[in-house]
């Protein structure tokens, strides 16, 4: 595996593949690559180059935005405009720190950053507020991350739903719920890897048994990468912890034709455009030949998994920020060139704070743009067959192969990353890649290269102090008007169940619905499970 | 020898920052201790003041910078720390770099912000500090 992102050739992708001058035919023989094993007909096995025989002649891509801060009132408003704008993937909800750490608001801990980095939600009452005057089957699609929280945000919108009184089949609700990433890469994590993992899987057979077109699971490799992956480290690391989760469900007893096509795999895509290209493609063929060889798959739905890019914020610079805009265009020609159904865009602002207004709405306008005015949508998978392009995508997936053997080697990717296997590669990585920048051995156009003396300065998003004020304060009263026996029955049934096999849903459902806090919840299963451990100090 | 506490304050937990910063830290000869995820103002004034450090480099990359950078600065006026030289990291404007400043941080520094840069600065303020005290 070639893990530099730098060495003597100065020729090499992002993740340390040579570049040859000129590809031929040649170099696809020596690599033993066949057009039939290798890449086939669009809609057909080994989906090199995609799921579908017509691709977007049938349908673009769906153009989400990601969104949300300060308190409900603020992200209601929020979505409310972006809808507005022509934003097609529905609500995406970041939530705030605390919120995604399982404090609410009054938390000590929670000081200075309730609604922060996304909205509050401490309750279900802040959820409710959130939705006021978005009907569910309105909104279409709900996005959020709810990593270690993910039963929680799931039961927010079962009951939403059933107050709205929307059938849960009207609208699809969409959570990240893949906490091994946090462990390795994110950070929200509170409590052992284990119990999370449990509460994840827990969430994911609830969901396909009570509303199957919801979407239970984003295994995520943007965060990884983000933290200093290369790109086909981000492959193979969100492909090795998919496997764990997939493993725990069979051992469960479920299905995988029953569940594959509810899997996500969620990528981010950066600058080197023709590898972020051959990423796709080999995630398609080496994610549908586990479901088929390893998790005992037989129908093509089972290996048709949801297949989500975002275009990344990490090379967007806080110099010259209108020159990301540039770079967020050719992300987004990449994922497409590669083939991704559903994506996200980043906002050119977004190095210098929460996104503002225009900067969304000219994220969403680069996509129509390459969708509506390029022509590159007519025809699937226009570089499949280029002897550079599939020559890559051959090399990215023996990586990957390589990558998965070293994680089952060390006991599957719970145990690895207990470990800090991918922690310690992920370091590694980021700081060689910022003393390449540093040497200029990488150049960053207005960082370390064709720089100007006084950046434009644009406007920024500016936070609202008081909003952080009314959010503690309708806790506070939250607390007081709530039937508070009905809070502590929930709580204590939830308490039982967690110390059994059985499913938490149930549980959760019920304290959500009797406006338990998500802090309430998420102590008791502190108390049952334990606390996750932070790194002590070290030198 | 310079010893420097690298730190994350708050809940934000993108530590790939703070753990290349205190890389670069070593690699230019000091002691770094790197504390981890979610310290508070309080407990990170401890630990300056039980390593006896020179420096504390917070990383931050939630929306929070200035209130939690605050609540370090106060924490570590309560223990006589004035001398211990305040380097902040992380999602910084030019415009919060020079607010951070007027609040008592040394040095600020934001995205794309060069190691050696941030290095040397924080090696030549140690020196400017010890040379006063």
């Amino acid at each position: 595996m070639t893990e530099s992102n730098v060495a003597e050739n100065e020729f090499l992708t992002s993740s340390g593949y040579e570049v040859a001058p000129a590809y031929a035919p040649d170099d696809l023989e020596r690599l033993g690559w066949s057009h039939e094993g290798d890449v086939g007909v669009p809609g057909e096995e080994p989906y090199t180059r995609g799921f579908t025989p017509e691709g977007y002649r049938d349908e673009i891509w769906e153009i989400e935005m990601y969104a949300g801060f300060g308190s409900a009132e603020d992200a209601n408003k929020r979505y409310r405009y972006l809808i507005e704008q022509g934003s097609t993937g529905g609500v995406s909800m970041a939530l705030d720190l605390p919120t995604q750490i399982g404090l609410d608001s009054d938390d000590e801990m929670a000081l200075d950053e309730v609604g922060q980095a996304g909205v509050a939600l401490s309750s279900f009452a802040d959820v409710e507020r959130v939705f006021d005057g978005i009907p569910l089957d309105k909104a279409g699609r709900v996005f959020t991350t709810g990593n270690c929280i993910g039963p929680i945000a799931s039961a927010w919108f079962f009951a939403l739903a059933e107050k709205q009184g929307t059938p849960t089949s009207s609208f699809t609700l969409q959570i990240q719920n893949d906490p091994i990433k946090e462990y390795i890469a994110r950070g929200t994590q509170f409590l052992p890897i284990e119990a999370s993992v449990r509460l994840a899987v827990d969430m994911f057979e609830h969901m396909r048994e009570e509303a199957p077109n919801w979407l239970p699971i984003s295994v995520s490799g943007s965060h990884m990468k983000q933290a200093g992956g290369t790109t086909v480290q981000e492959a193979a690391f969100t492909i090795c912890n998919a496997i764990a989760y997939v493993e725990t469900m069979l051992e469960r007893g479920m299905r995988i034709d029953d569940f594959g096509a509810a899997i996500e795999l969620h990528f981010c895509t950066e600058m080197d455009f023709f590898e972020e290209v051959a990423k796709y493609r080999a995630v398609r063929k080496v994610w549908a030949q586990l479901v088929r060889e390893r998790f005992g798959g037989t129908t093509a739905e089972a290996q048709h998994f949801r297949l989500h890019a975002a275009t990344s914020g990490r090379p967007l610079t806080a110099q010259q920020p209108l020159n990301n805009i540039s770079r967020i265009t050719l992300q987004i020609l990449a994922q497409i060139l590669g083939g991704c159904e559903q994506t996200r865009t980043a906002s050119f602002d977004e190095a210098l704070g929460i996104p503002t207004e225009v900067a969304a709405r000219t994220s969403i306008r680069a996509n129509q743009i390459v969708a509506h005015e390029t022509g590159v949508p007519y025809t699937v998978d226009p570089l499949g067959g280029s002897y550079y392009v599939e020559s890559l995508t051959k090399q990215m997936e023996e990586t990957i192969w390589s990558v998965v053997a070293d994680v089952d080697s060390r006991g599957g990717a719970v145990e690895a990353a207990k470990d800090g296997y991918f922690q310690e590669k992920l370091a590694e990585g980021a700081y060689r890649e910022s003393m390449a920048v540093e040497r200029k051995e990488q150049i960053v156009v207005g960082v370390n290269a064709f720089t100007v003396d006084e950046d434009a300065e644009i406007a920024t998003f500016e936070h609202d102090d008081v909003a952080a004020t009314r959010q503690i304060e309708r806790l506070a009263s939250l607390r007081t008007e709530r039937d508070t026996a009905a809070v502590e029955a929930s709580l204590e049934r939830l308490r039982g169940v967690c110390s059994t096999n059985e499913n938490v849903m149930p549980a959760v459902l019920e304290c959500v619905k009797a406006y338990a806090t998500t802090g309430e919840i998420c102590s008791v299963w502190r108390d049952v499970f334990g606390d996750y451990v932070s790194e002590t100090l070290r030198r | 020898m310079i010893r420097i506490v690298v730190s994350k304050v708050g809940l934000d937990g993108h530590d790939r920052g703070a753990k290349v910063v205190a890389k670069a830290f070593r690699d230019a000869g000091m002691e770094v201790i790197y504390t981890g995820l979610r310290r508070n103002a309080d407990e990170l004034a401890e630990i300056v003041l039980q390593e006896d450090a020179d420096v504390l480099g917070l990383s931050i990359l939630s929306g929070a910078v200035m209130p939690l950078t605050k609540r370090v600065v106060e924490a570590l006026r309560a223990r006589e720390l004035d001398d211990v030289v305040l380097v902040v990291g992380g999602i910084v404007s030019p415009k919060l770099a020079e607010e951070l400043r007027a609040v008592g941080v040394d040095g600020a520094f934001g995205p794309g912000a060069s190691l050696e840069e941030v290095v040397e600065f924080t090696r030549e303020r140690v020196r400017e500090k010890r040379a006063v005290s």
